[in-house]
């Protein structure tokens, strides 16, 4: 057997806690304790995984991962890979936690989501569900080169939504929100009006008739144009997919991809739901400024892509004890100089897209489609009526070059990301966009 | 500790601090599995996960808490019972399910699949990437390869005691043209037996890639479509499957509600959960929660016949089980959800019938539907132009917009083409009045 050349362990111990109240009643309570490792191996250009949940033994999940390797280089050898240098990370950016969830009884939050439920039940809210969620955990990194580092996240959230129904027809309205902190989340009155908001949007969209398809003038809100910058850009900046063939900006570092006033941002190291002090390669955290004034700056990387692409790693990250994957992390449109009103000056006559119902890309050949919440039709720069069933899609580098203004109010909304497999707590944002021609799916 | 041991050890904690009843699932599973990057095997792996997921009953309350950690058994059964606590009592808490006749299910267990070498599992997966390479210009930027041995017990305190032996294998390859514009496909199988042709997987799919390219524009309008089962699947996994289950039915979250034996969908189609299908990925003698599976009759010739139950879901209308318990893994509550659901409508050469349509191979934005409404709005991809009875150009890109219960209305016919997409059974459905929009 060939010896392989590096391999790495991660170790992972924590607890978890979620409630899902529906309609006022606790639907699901459940309290998780989990441990467990994955571990890398690397000989030649191949890779061995293992992962042992509720299994002992270390040393057995080394020696199978170191195995694995050493067969797949012996019957499929593919080019030898090199990793980026490795540099033991400082770890003194951890989030402040000042009421530690675990500390606040059950009853309290049972309560809490209680209230979420209420504040969602205005006039023609037919059900609700509210779910909370904390999680504590502790990730131990260590590896063949000597690395030895460890850090303990807790993360908290909720999420809210109310059903309006007339008996025919029904409308869902949702809000969330969850990010590396305590229950101190939850002291914030504000929590109680994104409740009363996903009540108003569920009624509204009842309401509301169904949008009609076409080109046009598009703005996207905060929380649509966050979607586009994380799912559009963000996906195909990953350098694992560009290396694959996969993403339409392979060869562009330097090209102007997009209008100038766009700058797209990934940052590990803000205090918000995508937030780690190092990544699963046991890599220190780091802003990326992938988009720099319309420019094709950088990619996401992991230590064998920057290897190959050169960049700095410390993008990996895997979900529990899976094999780390290039990931985003907080991705936004950083603010540009325009506000709201100036932007549905410009727009004159057009559409509003606001809200997401998700979205799905096509990384190789750069397009994507995006369901929004909901659309607004706005005439004279005057937002007017709200329609239903309202998608977004096209080409990413045709929507960047059609930025035509960039708002100044920046807002985060924080999700889950999938890829490969693997979910990770993520946070996407921009300010409001102005997009000069865009293809609005609608129903009619 | 052996799983009968663990089982009998939870329960006898969740008796000592005063359970009225519990139950444990407990659940091992190995999956071996081989990664592809441009055309290359890149990684191999061995994935062992064995845990547990405690579910009690204290005065018509129920607590849940699960641990992978064995010597916390203690502290997890406590857990779950302080959860239990905080519950009101639930007068539609009726009881966990008791021993009943398991049927016999074929095909849920090969010892070739189960007895897979690493060596094998690497071959198996150079299978797809030579067929990708039987297409000159199309290359593997990535792919995968899988093999799952997986062995669930469940036992409660009303004498369930049932375990059972699965296993799974499946490949997937994503395939991209490397002259001209890209054009992309993918093709994907799951087995749980060694019968799938892996290097027809990349055949197949680097065909379709291949004959995507230099795609038209198509014009919008109400066009007759064709969905591949891989399209139907994905579109009614996100718009359909959840209004036929109980637990959305009882909250008012279906549109479904109050309409059985009344036509939701065009004559000729029948639709059937199915837990114990020979040979089905979502086959099991039992349902999550210990339930005998079994087959249930959903749309009769366009007539809808049934939901789908839990046992919980089922108390509450004084009937039985469908057997349709299901959990994500062991951490997570049983609760309704659908097993293997057979599309079936009588088949016909349906492309020849069709004058000015499109065919659809598979969708993007699916599950951005809205299960409620059942509205959906999805990028069509791999699509061609039909006309006058047969498949033309490549379309380079279209939306499909509608409702999914005014589409199985609209079912004109289906292919011949029966496809396991996974726990989905279909085959090529044609659908009249689809709006498109080029």
């Amino acid at each position: 057997m060939r010896e392989p050349e590096f391999y790495d362990v991660r170790w992972i111990e924590g607890e978890s806690t979620s409630i899902l109240l529906d309609n006022g009643k606790i639907e699901d309570i459940n309290t998780n304790y989990g441990s467990g490792c994955g571990v890398r191996a690397l000989c030649g250009g191949s890779w061995g995984y293992t992962s042992s949940e509720g299994v002992d033994g270390i040393d057995t999940a080394i020696n199978a991962a170191r195995e694995l390797a050493s067969d797949v280089n012996k019957h499929s050898p593919g080019e030898k890979v090199t990793l980026a240098s490795y540099c033991e990370p400082n770890v003194d950016n951890l989030p402040s936690i000042k009421e530690t969830p675990r500390d606040v009884p059950v009853e309290e939050k049972v309560e809490l989501l209680k209230d979420l439920s209420n504040n969602a039940s205005c006039k023609g809210i037919s059900s609700t569900s509210a779910s909370y969620s904390e999680s504590t955990f502790k990730v131990h990194y260590t590896n063949s080169e000597g690395a030895d580092c460890e850090y303990e996240l807790t993360r908290v959230g909720f999420a809210i939504s109310a059903i309006a129904s007339d008996g025919a027809a029904y409308q869902v309205g949702r809000e969330s929100n969850f990010d590396v902190c305590g229950y101190e989340m939850f002291r914030d009155p504000g929590i109680l009006e994104k409740a009363q908001s996903a009540g108003k949007t569920a009624v509204d969209l009842l309401g509301a008739r169904q949008a009609k398809g076409g080109k046009g003038p598009v703005i996207l809100d905060p929380e649509l144009a966050g979607v586009f910058a994380h799912e559009a850009v963000g996906h195909a900046s990953e350098a694992d997919l560009v290396l694959e063939g996969s993403s339409i900006l392979a060869d562009r570092i330097g090209e102007e991809i997009a209008s100038p006033l766009v700058n797209i941002v990934d940052d590990p190291t803000l205090h918000k739901f995508g937030y780690y002090p190092f990544d699963a390669e046991g890599m220190q955290s780091h802003r990326t400024d992938i988009i720099t004034d319309g420019v094709l700056n950088s990619y996401l990387h992991s230590r064998e892509t920057a290897g190959k692409l050169g960049g700095t790693s410390g993008n990996s990250r895997s979900q529990g004890y899976s094999a780390p994957v290039v990931r985003m992390s907080n991705t936004y449109v950083d603010n540009g100089n325009s506000n709201l009103d100036e932007m549905l000056e410009e727009l004159g006559d057009g559409m509003y897209l606001a809200g997401t119902r998700g979205g799905q890309v096509n990384t190789g050949e750069g397009i994507f489609q995006f369901n929004a919440e909901k659309g607004y039709i706005v005439e004279n720069g005057e937002i007017g009526d709200l329609v239903r069933d309202v998608s977004l899609s096209g080409n990413t580098l045709e929507i960047l070059k059609n930025v035509l203004l960039v708002g100044n109010d920046l807002k985060m909304h924080s999700g889950r990301c999938g890829k490969s497999g693997q979910a990770v707590p993520v946070s996407d944002g921009s300010p409001h966009l102005l997009i000069s021609d865009a293809l609005v799916g609608g129903v009619q | 500790m052996q799983n009968y041991d663990i089982g009998n050890k939870v329960l006898e904690f969740a008796n000592k601090y005063g359970a009225d009843e519990a139950e444990v699932f407990i659940s091992a599973n190995q999956v071996t599995s081989a990664s592809v990057r441009h055309n290359l095997i890149e990684s191999a792996r061995n994935q062992q996960s064995q845990g547990l997921g405690v579910r009690v009953v204290k005065d018509s309350a129920v607590g849940f808490a699960s641990t992978n950690i064995f010597n916390r058994l203690e502290e997890t059964v406590k857990s779950a019972i302080a959860m239990a606590k905080v519950r009101d009592s639930d007068e539609d808490w009726k009881n966990l399910p008791s021993s009943g006749k398991y049927p016999a299910v074929n095909g849920i267990f090969s010892k070739k699949v189960n007895e897979l070498e690493l060596e094998d599992c690497i071959s198996l997966t150079k299978e797809m990437i030579d067929g990708v390479c039987s297409f000159s210009d199309i290359i593997a930027p990535s792919g995968s390869f899988s093999r799952m041995n997986s062995n669930q017990l469940i036992m409660n305190t009303n004498g369930v005691e049932v375990e059972e032996k699965g296993t799974a294998v499946s490949g997937f390859i994503d395939v991209i043209t490397t002259s001209g514009i890209p054009s992309t496909a993918y093709d994907f199988r799951i087995s749980r037996d060694m019968d799938i042709d892996f290097y027809g997987i990349g055949k197949e799919a680097a065909n379709l890639a291949n004959s995507c390219k230099n795609g038209v524009s198509v014009n919008s309008g109400q066009k007759d479509v064709v969905f591949h089962p891989f399209a139907f699947s994905d579109i009614m996994e996100s718009s359909f499957l959840s209004s036929i289950e109980a637990d959305n039915i009882q909250k008012g979250r279906s549109s479904l509600t109050g309409k059985l034996n009344t036509d939701i969908a065009a004559r000729g189609l029948t639709v059937t959960d199915d837990g114990i299908l020979d040979g089905g990925i979502a086959s099991s003698v039992s349902d999550d929660e210990g339930t005998p599976s079994q087959s249930t009759g959903i749309i009769k010739d366009g007539l809808l016949k049934s939901y789908i139950y839990d046992s919980y879901t089922a108390g509450k209308e004084e009937r039985y089980s469908t057997g349709n318990a299901v959990r994500g893994s062991y951490t997570s509550t049983p609760s309704v959800g659908t097993r293997n659901v057979v599309f079936d409508h009588p088949a016909s050469d349906i492309i020849s019938e069709i004058k000015d349509g499109v065919f659809i191979t598979n969708v993007i934005g699916a599950h951005t539907a809205n299960p409620i409404s059942g509205d959906f709005s999805v990028e069509g991809r791999n699509a061609f132009v039909i006309k006058d009875g047969q498949i033309e150009k490549p379309i380079k890109s279209l939306m499909v917009s509608g409702n999914i219960f005014e589409l199985l209305r609209n079912v004109k016919g289906a292919g011949d083409d029966v496809r396991m997409v996974g726990s989905i059974i279909t085959p090529s459905i044609w659908v009249s009045n689809m709006n498109v929009i080029g």
